[in-house]
């Protein structure tokens, strides 16, 4: 009954709605595609990603209060600053034990979350923290909607990133070697492409993109503590299992999607649902078609 | 001379019956009154601290596990606690148990504490989801613990378990809910009326953003029963939950919007309170007034909240910006200026009620006059001390005797922003014995419409 009359609400709020659950989508997104990225190239399960998330939103509020920089110019250190950290991870982490087992990759991420985890709170502190970006309290309409101007700029921040690294993917040379690699490492690997050196580029690329997203988070005003990113990181898992593993357009219709379910569960069922219904879609999806919306089989 | 030495022979051996029977007797009603020799004076009182030192609640658990030593300085730079009964005074040793924020991590911490580190007391505990996980240790090491944090009745309500060793120094949601909708009732519900010139019987349009745990839902119960029971003309127009740790909150307070409500109260932590109220006005734009509960009352959430506090209400009992005027005030001062020396910020009222935890849990020992912990428990049953920097009912900490609950004196703050420091300040506006200025509805305020 409540859902019933809850349908028939003013057409201004449901926009709303969406609107919220594209701008959740737009992180999820960027957090989704470099993990797929890393999975579509390495085949590693990474479940530190969130934690790339974190590292980048630190350093973004980081940058911001030591120098007043636009946070949205920080982006590019973060993005830049993550490459490195995602190299670094990759070569004296990764490397070592790829093709080893599947369970030695989890247990090296698990671990490598606490480590990631205690550090940033020996280094920053553990209490949450916020900033307020320059654009707050500036507000822009749209339709009926009147919407703050940071989400529009978040927005257009996540398609740019996304069109680059279509790009990137599509017409360079590199970009063509990784795609390559992550259709067949084998047959890569026979034509000369170094495998290893597309890795690391993918692994640290993955990580500028989980840096991007946690940048964007700290500018939407969201507040970040050394533990916040666990639960996003599942969901980016989620995502990418949704979308299809190793398919940069599934996680990108998969974040949108668990973006906007999110947020339409948050209204009609109540806030308790919010994360539950993303697994409930998950469930279906992989009941109706078990490779994900993109995936292929053999996955 | 002979007949004087037979006398004296005869006193003699008399005076060796006399003081052996004296002995004797002295052995029999010794072994008869006394079952077990004296326990010792301990060298040492080990005070146990639950505080969440990690974690997404590690901002206030720090500030818990600090203002403890703040305490414990205190008390020892006055060479300990006295003992009844003995002359010299002990002085107390904390040890820290960090519950992670989590339920796992808080029963980790309070076994610890109980069989490691064999401490005599336990004070502190926060979040009550986190708290009750662990009373079943506590419940089953039968160790005295005065709970200074976590704030659901259920604490020292529950009977799946015995609670008799523990005691609530701190409100709980059913005071602090209570309190703030007969705020409502008393004074905001007025104020609207007058501005909108509505007729008294306006229903005043209430909404409530609560976290989904025993707290949130706890402060929604107290709302609800405070309505129904005081039969107030107050309508729950919007109840949203959510989880804990949320940070975003566009949606649920997207639908509060769309319900015009009067005011929002907002029964979160302080994470979840700053950016939902931030949120609100900023994203949503919700021109209306905020409630949020005292916990909420810390310097970080000031910070977090900048000028998107302006106009709103905290239900408190201790500010690190305020304090209502008189003796209380010298006592919070005092307190803050300690603990500013020592850490180098400001304290929270969760902070303020560990601090009085220990002097707590120091004077039920010192009364006991042992580390016994059957007879520390019923000390603090039997304690009766004056206030310390908190306004107590009658002036006393004691604990009431079905529950085993402290009751304190609330009020509410209303936040004006300062555009100098660029952080909102509080101010005590009721109730009328301890205000500071009047409530005023802010002149961008919006009212709601049904």
């Amino acid at each position: 009954m409540i859902v019933i009359e809850k349908a028939m609400v003013d057409i201004g709020i449901l926009l709303q709605i969406l609107f919220w659950g594209i701008y959740a989508g737009c992180i999820y997104i960027l957090l989704a595609t470099g993990l797929n990225l890393i999975f579509g190239v390495m085949k590693v399960v990474n479940f530190a990603h969130g934690e790339f998330l974190m590292i980048g939103a630190y350093i973004t509020a980081t940058v911001f209060f030591l120098t007043g920089i636009n946070p949205y110019l920080i982006i590019l250190i973060s993005m830049l600053a993550l490459v490195a950290i995602g190299a670094a991870v990759e070569r004296l982490c990764f490397r070592p034990i790829l093709g080893t087992g599947k369970l030695n990759e989890i247990f090296l991420s698990i671990g490598l979350i606490y480590i990631f985890q205690n550090a940033t709170a020996m280094i920053w502190g553990d209490a949450w923290q916020s900033i307020k970006s320059p654009y707050e309290g500036i507000t822009v309409p749209i339709g009926s909607l009147n919407v703050p101007l940071d989400y529009i700029i978040i927005m257009i921040v996540t398609a740019a990133i996304l069109c680059v690294l279509y790009l990137f993917l599509k017409k360079t040379r590199t970009g063509r070697e990784m795609r390559a690699t992550s259709q067949n490492r084998k047959g890569a690997m026979l034509v000369g492409i170094n495998v290893e050196r597309m890795d690391i580029l993918s692994f640290g690329i993955g990580c500028a993109l989980a840096a991007a997203a946690g940048t964007l988070w700290v500018v939407s005003g969201q507040v970040f503590n050394p533990y916040m990113g666990s639960i996003p990181a599942i969901k980016a898992f989620a995502i990418i299992i949704l979308g299809g593993l190793g398919s940069i357009p599934g996680a990108i219709v998969g974040g949108l999607i668990y973006g906007i379910a999110e947020n339409g569960a948050a209204y009609f069922l109540g806030g308790v649902w919010k994360d539950a219904i993303s697994f409930v879609i998950l469930i279906v999806v992989l009941v109706v078609k078990p490779t994900g919306l993109f995936g292929e089989s053999g996955e | 001379m002979s007949c004087y030495s037979i006398a004296g022979e005869f006193k003699v051996k008399y005076s060796v019956l006399f003081i052996a029977a004296l002995l004797i007797a002295i052995a029999i009603i010794a072994g008869c009154t006394q079952q077990a020799p004296a326990q010792a004076q301990p060298n040492e009182i080990k005070v146990g601290v639950i505080a969440s030192l990690t974690g997404p609640a590690s901002n206030v658990g720090t500030n818990m596990w600090q203002s403890a030593q703040v305490a414990a300085a205190e008390i020892n730079a006055n060479g300990g606690v006295q003992l009844k009964g003995s002359a010299t005074k002990v002085p107390i040793k904390l040890i820290v148990g960090d519950d992670e924020s989590t339920q796992q991590g808080g029963q980790k911490a309070a076994t610890k504490l109980i069989t490691d580190d064999k401490v005599d007391i336990l004070v502190g505990g926060y979040s009550s989801a986190v708290t009750s996980a662990y009373e079943q240790t506590i419940a089953e090491y039968k160790v005295p613990y005065i709970v200074t944090g976590a704030s659901s009745p259920i604490i020292t309500h529950r009977t799946d378990i015995d609670t008799s060793y523990i005691f609530h120094h701190c409100p709980t949601t059913d005071t602090y809910g209570q309190y703030t909708t007969m705020f409502i009732d008393q004074v905001l519900r007025p104020a609207v009326n007058k501005k909108l010139g509505a007729s008294a019987d306006r229903p005043f349009r209430l909404a409530l953003l609560y976290q989904d745990t025993a707290f949130g839902k706890g402060v929604q119960t107290a709302v609800n029963n405070t309505i129904t029971k005081d039969k107030l003309n107050i309508v729950l127009v919007s109840q949203q939950g959510y989880k804990m740790g949320e940070s975003d909150f566009r949606t649920p307070l997207t639908a509060i919007k769309a319900a015009n409500p009067d005011a929002v109260y907002f029964a979160a932590f302080p994470n979840e309170g700053a950016p939902a109220m931030t949120q609100a006005r900023r994203d949503i734009g919700l021109d209306t007034i905020f409630l949020s509960v005292e916990n909420n009352d810390n310097s970080q959430f000031y910070k977090d909240l900048g000028q998107y506090g302006e106009g709103s209400i905290i239900e408190s009992r201790f500010s690190p910006y305020t304090a209502p005027a008189g003796a209380m005030a010298d006592a919070q001062n005092k307190f803050k200026n300690s603990y500013y020396a020592k850490w180098g910020t400001y304290p929270d009222m969760m902070g303020a009620s560990t601090y009085e935890g220990i002097y707590i849990a120091t004077k039920a020992i010192g009364n006991a006059g042992t580390t016994d912990k059957t007879t520390v428990k019923q000390a603090l049953v039997d304690l009766s001390m004056p206030q310390i920097i908190e306004a107590m009912k009658g002036g006393t900490i004691s604990f009431s005797k079905d529950f085993r609950e402290s009751t304190f004196d609330l009020w509410m703050e209303q936040l004006a922003f300062n555009q100098t420091i660029g952080e909102s300040r509080p101010n005590i506006v009721w109730p009328d014995n301890l205000k500071v200025t009047d409530f005023a509805l802010p002149s961008w305020y919006k009212p709601g419409s049904a």
